[in-house]
């Protein structure tokens, strides 16, 4: 039972991704191509921004989430991160860059107010400090970090602990804040390692987000990769293989770097931790208008979105559109292919990893999580190119590209990692006591599972099948290499349509592509809700 | 130019009559073309050119029992790159029937042995093709076609503002510096590398070579002239953010010209300006020219990969698209504008007339001589120079 | 002295919880309250330091040495507290734990005092280790020395001695109400296990009807 219940995940997970791995290693070990990589003018230039960017973001994102999660003062804001998750990297971007471009809203405010005419000739978008890229990426890891920590906090065995930690505590003479960085600071890092992975691996090599709003001479270096990899000349795209391999290093190197420092921590935690008690004063008032203003830009973005859907010619500094259509949206309803697709694909990988998952977690032991788990790390924290072009390369030798299979595989590998990390915290943690009290009543597994720990679980279960539908909607590239293209998806129809620049349709399919996620969040939530509240 | 002219149209009056003989065989082709299915890899960017591709593919389906599939892509070299992939795996059923190519990557396919045929001069409707006056549906970016590409459409670099704003037009690269310093931060072309902004760069070489015939030949061993250097080195302190970021594609610029954020907007179809016109993105005071001394011109194809599973129905299907009826809605501003490559005067009268549309308000007002391209191998070239020169902000 | 006066608490639906508690604890006694499950003992010590939770309300006074402290956030009523578990905190060594408590000084002296906290419960050496790798008697003295620090003017004990077994219960008991009495503070015992009161001290019970019965 236990290696066929390990069986799926094996299968559907573990072995593509090593098979994809090894594709690409003969990348690795390119030696012409990684010296013409070191040689082209803008690495360097490229290098520093993808450092500067990834590292700013990741930091601001971290203390903005904290200080979000302290002013929240123990409110489960899980739910309401759970919506801004819904809200793919691109969607946004194409949001904020409606707002902020030189003919955006923000400029088109204050030609009203001034009276301009031309529209001002601002560095906001595309600055060559990656600023506005920052700026995107910070709006967007915040509320997943904001997520990651509500969950832990509001975990049953954890929530427990803490609140009794801290009101000793504040009892010992600490204030709230002293409380909240010496007591619950150094427990919840180190458990939400993961999701901070994540965010820093992402920042360092995001190419969706910086193709909109990121500069452009010099690139950040995922996009300078990006574009050699799709430099039809073999010389320029093995370049680009070798820059791949680089990305990896780069993200490896920091996040070592990263833990190193947290060893360094130690030198100086006695003096830290052992501070005397300070009652402290009150929560500055801006802490708690924090996380309102998250909203607050996600909503206009959303605003700006549909505005911009219904917009025909719309010439500065005009406040309104001259016309106003629904062609973008009728273009949307006229190939509906595109979005069931998308649907089917993000339901049935959704379903598919979360089978091979509960599989995996109820029937192996724990410590088989320890190949499985650095295993789904890994999938995260690779740049999505690397992955994808070791896909590509593996179905090709397998002769399968194009095909359904390989497209429903190619969704389903970074699917399986995000639904296998969320779950396997809240599953390994649930008490053995149910089970041994369920057995002690006669129930056997299947009873016990259906009608006590599967229900009990609800609300995990519906949230990493909520993220890995989300997950799946936004996969561009495996759609791209691994399928040929062949079958049209909502991200792909939405990537090609911006190349033509239509601003409305930009939008519309921006919009759609946040529809499906919100949808699965939505839905989700309602059906995780408990029958009843307990104090 | 006019001496090469001629001498290619002589040189390809000669072919016609093979190409008529090998047509023999057209039927059978055709008959094998029933119910395949076509997957055609063409860049999806514009509404207006999807729509015409569906169009298309509706029309195949009715005519000949054919499906096309419209394949959506980003960038053509993805194709290229496919295509190599495939047939270095061996995968005879390729994933691609019919692609929308021209210049590098077509040279690139041609030299790599990734295409099939000869194939398009054997087409019936290639006899209408005015491979005399457009000398580049013969030669794609100085590379021989040798048959192994169909000709879709022509395309010659052409710029374009709101007249109200820019009431004399620069026509030259020169005028366009002159122009940059009176408008500080409103010009700009794409950074390569882009199409357009390749194309650009070539333009500017074109018009401070020294030896224009030079350009023709391969690059081998030949350096960037400091002309070029310096020209671009007096521009870039007057574009937009000072030369120091730019914008990702000709579809960006349009927008900002839309906008108003830049002036002076560039396309390689010259009927685009008055298909923005139409689509209400450019006021009605748009026009619309090309450089005095010429600008560069070139034409857009449809080839087939050698290991393309459909082969006989992407052979008729390009045929379809070479059809005076398709390639006169293709050239019907309100569908899609893309000029033909047809000789439109060696038509049967009354099809002549579905070409001539009307002049509309964004139409090319101050035309310039087709200048042909340079050979492919300077590309590189000219983007490693600028990248050094330029691309570290 | 700590001082309560008509203390009313009741839940989020209005279901009264308690309804009149008042009640006097002197300087170095500990007054033990005994009651049903669900009786709202748990929730009056957490009334009087200061983290009840928002579901509920309550009303009434409480003054620790004549001043009302109910307007104190938690950390400012200088009221310790101790839980059944002894909430360590698992990622400060011992050493790290008691500093945490030692209010401000010149480190020198609260190194001193934390020094002298471990002698007194006899566990020198014990400084770096991290609390998981005491026994449950260590544990418990720790959390007690650890209140004890932050010199506070009363101590609340919720079922502290619940979860060591019988043997251990004596010794721990034993040492916690004797370091009450040598600090002369005023504590509130919580328990279900008579044995718990400390050998001639006051007992009161909650009823079910939430009043308080003289024992």
């Amino acid at each position: 039972m236990r290696v066929l219940a390990a069986l799926p995940l094996v299968l559907v997970f573990l072995l593509p991704l090593a098979a994809s791995l090894l594709f690409v290693l003969p990348d690795a070990v390119n030696a012409g191509a990684l010296r013409e990589l070191v040689a082209h003018p803008q690495f360097s230039g490229a290098l520093r921004l993808s450092l500067f960017t990834g590292l700013a973001s990741t930091a601001l994102s971290l203390l903005a989430a904290l200080a979000i999660t302290f002013a929240a003062g123990g409110r489960n804001l899980a739910g309401r991160a759970g919506v801004f998750l819904a809200v793919p990297h691109l969607s946004l971007a194409i949001g904020l860059a409606f707002l902020i471009m030189p003919t955006g809203v923000v400029a088109r405010l204050f030609a009203l107010l001034a009276g301009w005419n031309a529209p001002p000739q601002w560095v906001t978008t595309q600055d060559p400090w990656g600023f506005s890229l920052i700026v995107a990426l910070v709006l967007k890891e915040t509320p997943f970090l904001v997520w990651a920590f509500a969950s832990l906090l509001n975990r049953d065995d954890l929530r427990r602990q803490f609140e009794g930690q801290q009101a000793v505590a504040r009892s010992l003479g600490h204030g709230p804040a002293s409380t909240f960085l010496r007591i619950l600071l150094p427990q919840l890092l180190p458990r939400a390692a993961g999701p901070l992975i994540a965010v820093l691996a992402y920042g360092l090599t995001v190419v969706d987000m910086a193709l909109v709003i990121g500069p452009t001479q010099p690139p950040v270096l995922a996009q300078l990769v990006w574009t050699d990899i799709n430099d039809a000349d073999p010389a320029v795209s093995a370049r680009g293989g070798a820059g791949v391999v680089v990305l990896g290093l780069v993200v490896a190197l920091v996040v070592a770097a990263s833990a190193l420092a947290a060893v360094m921590f130690k030198k100086v935690r006695q003096r830290f931790y052992g501070a005397a008690p300070r009652p402290g004063r009150g929560m500055p008032r801006g802490l708690a208008a924090l996380w309102p203003a998250f909203l607050a830009i996600y909503a206009a973005a959303v605003l700006i979105m549909i505005v911009q859907s219904l917009s025909g010619h719309w010439p500065f500094p005009q406040r309104l559109p001259d016309v106003v259509t629904w062609k973008a949206w009728s273009h949307l309803a006229a190939d509906p292919a595109p979005l069931l697709t998308s649907l089917a694909l993000a339901l049935a990988s959704a379903a598919a990893a979360l089978a091979a998952c509960v599989a995996w977690l109820e029937w192996t032991p724990a410590r088989a999580d320890r190949v499985l788990a650095p295993a789904a790390v890994l999938v995260l924290c690779l740049p999505a190119l690397l992955l994808a072009l070791g896909e590509y390369r593996l179905f090709l030798a397998l002769g399968v590209t194009g095909s359904a299979a390989a497209l429903f595989l190619a969704h389903l590998l970074p699917v399986t990692a995000y639904v296998f990390l969320l779950l396997a915290g809240p599953y390994r943690a649930f008490d053995p006591r149910w089970q041994a009290t369920a057995h002690g009543l006669r129930a056997r597994r299947l009873p016990f599972l259906l009608r006590i720990k599967w229900p009990m679980l609800k609300a995990p279960l519906l949230s990493a099948a909520a993220i890995g539908f989300a997950v799946s909607v936004v996969q561009f590239v495996p759609a791209q290499l691994a399928a040929a293209g062949r079958f049209a998806t909502l991200p792909m129809e939405a990537v090609t349509l911006s190349s033509g620049g239509n601003r409305a349709l930009i939008a519309t399919y921006g919009l759609a592509l946040m529809a499906l996620p919100l949808a699965g969040f939505l839905l989700a939530s309602r059906l995780s809700r408990p029958r009843w509240s307990t104090p | 130019m006019l001496n090469r002219r001629t001498f290619l149209a002589t040189s390809a009056a000669s072919l016609i009559l093979p190409v008529a003989a090998r047509a023999a065989d057209w039927p059978a082709i055709e008959a094998e073309a029933r119910g395949q299915t076509v997957y055609f890899n063409a860049w999806a960017g514009s509404d207006t050119i999807n729509a015409y591709i569906a169009w298309a593919a509706g029309e195949a389906k009715a005519r000949h029992g054919i499906t096309v599939e419209h394949v959506k892509i980003t960038d053509t070299a993805e194709v290229v790159k496919r295509v190599r992939d495939e047939v270095a795996a061996g995968k005879q059923d390729g994933s691609v029937d019919l692609v929308w190519i021209n210049g590098e990557n077509f040279r690139t396919m041609k030299t790599e042995k990734l295409l099939f045929g000869p194939f398009s001069e054997s087409l019936p409707n290639y006899a209408l093709v005015d491979v005399a006056g457009k000398p580049t549906t013969r030669q794609d970016f100085a590379e021989s076609v040798d048959g192994l590409e169909a000709p879709w459409g022509m395309a010659q670099l052409t710029f374009f503002a709101d007249g109200a704003k820019v009431a004399q037009p620069p026509r030259s690269m020169a005028d366009l510096i002159v122009f940059a310093k009176e408008h500080p931060g409103r010009v700009t072309y794409p950074a390569p590398p882009d199409f357009h902004g390749t194309t650009f760069l070539k333009q500017v070489l074109l018009e401070t070579a020294p030896d224009v015939a030079q350009l023709a030949k391969a690059a081998d061993g030949m350096a960037i002239t400091p002309a070029w250097q310096a020209m671009l080195d007096d521009l870039h302190p007057h574009l937009w953010r000072e030369g120091k970021q730019f914008p990702k594609s000709q579809a960006d610029i349009t927008n900002m010209v839309a906008d108003g954020e830049l002036l002076i907007g560039l396309t390689f179809n010259p009927n685009e300006p008055a298909n923005l016109v139409a689509a209400g993105t450019m006021p009605a005071t748009t026009i619309a020219w090309q450089h005095a001394k010429g600008t560069i011109g070139n034409t857009h194809f449809v080839a087939i990969p050698v290991n393309a599973k459909a082969r006989a129905a992407a052979q008729v299907f390009a045929n379809f698209l070479l059809s005076p009826e398709a390639q006169a809605r293709k050239n019907d501003i309100k569908v899609w504008g893309d000029p033909t490559v047809l000789a439109v005067e060696k038509l049967p009268a009354e099809l002549q007339a579905a070409f001539t549309g009307s002049a509309a308000p964004g139409s090319v007002s101050l035309p310039g001589p087709t200048l042909l391209e340079p050979h492919a191998s300077w590309v590189p070239l000219l983007e490693k120079d600028w990248l050094s020169r330029y691309g570290k902000g | 002295m700590l001082s309560l006066q008509d203390i009313a608490i009741s839940m989020a639906d209005g279901t009264p919880l308690i309804t009149a508690v008042s009640l006097e604890a002197a300087a170095g006694e500990t007054v033990t309250l005994m009651g049903p499950s669900g009786s709202g003992k748990s929730s009056l010590l957490s009334f009087i330091g200061g983290d009840l939770t928002s579901a509920m309300t309550a009303t009434g006074r409480v003054t620790l040495n004549g001043k009302d402290i109910l307007h104190l956030p938690p950390e400012r009523r200088r009221i310790a507290r101790l839980f059944q578990d002894d909430l360590l905190f698992p990622h400060m060594t011992v050493a790290e734990n008691l500093l945490f408590a030692v209010p401000m000084a010149p480190q020198a002296e609260r190194h001193a005092k934390m020094q002298q906290a471990l002698a007194d419960a006899g566990l020198e050496g014990f400084a770096n280790r991290p609390p998981h790798t005491l026994s449950g008697g260590q544990r418990a003295r720790v959390a007690l020395l650890r209140a004890l620090l932050a010199e506070p003017q009363a101590l609340l004990l919720d079922e502290p001695f619940s979860k060591l077994d019988r043997d251990l219960r004596a010794t721990i008991r034993a040492f916690t109400f004797d370091h009450i009495r040598a600090r002369a503070i005023p504590a509130l015992l919580v328990t279900h296990d008579r044995e718990d009161v400390p050998a001639g001290g006051r007992v009161l019970e909650i009823t079910a009807r939430g009043e308080i019965r003289h024992v």
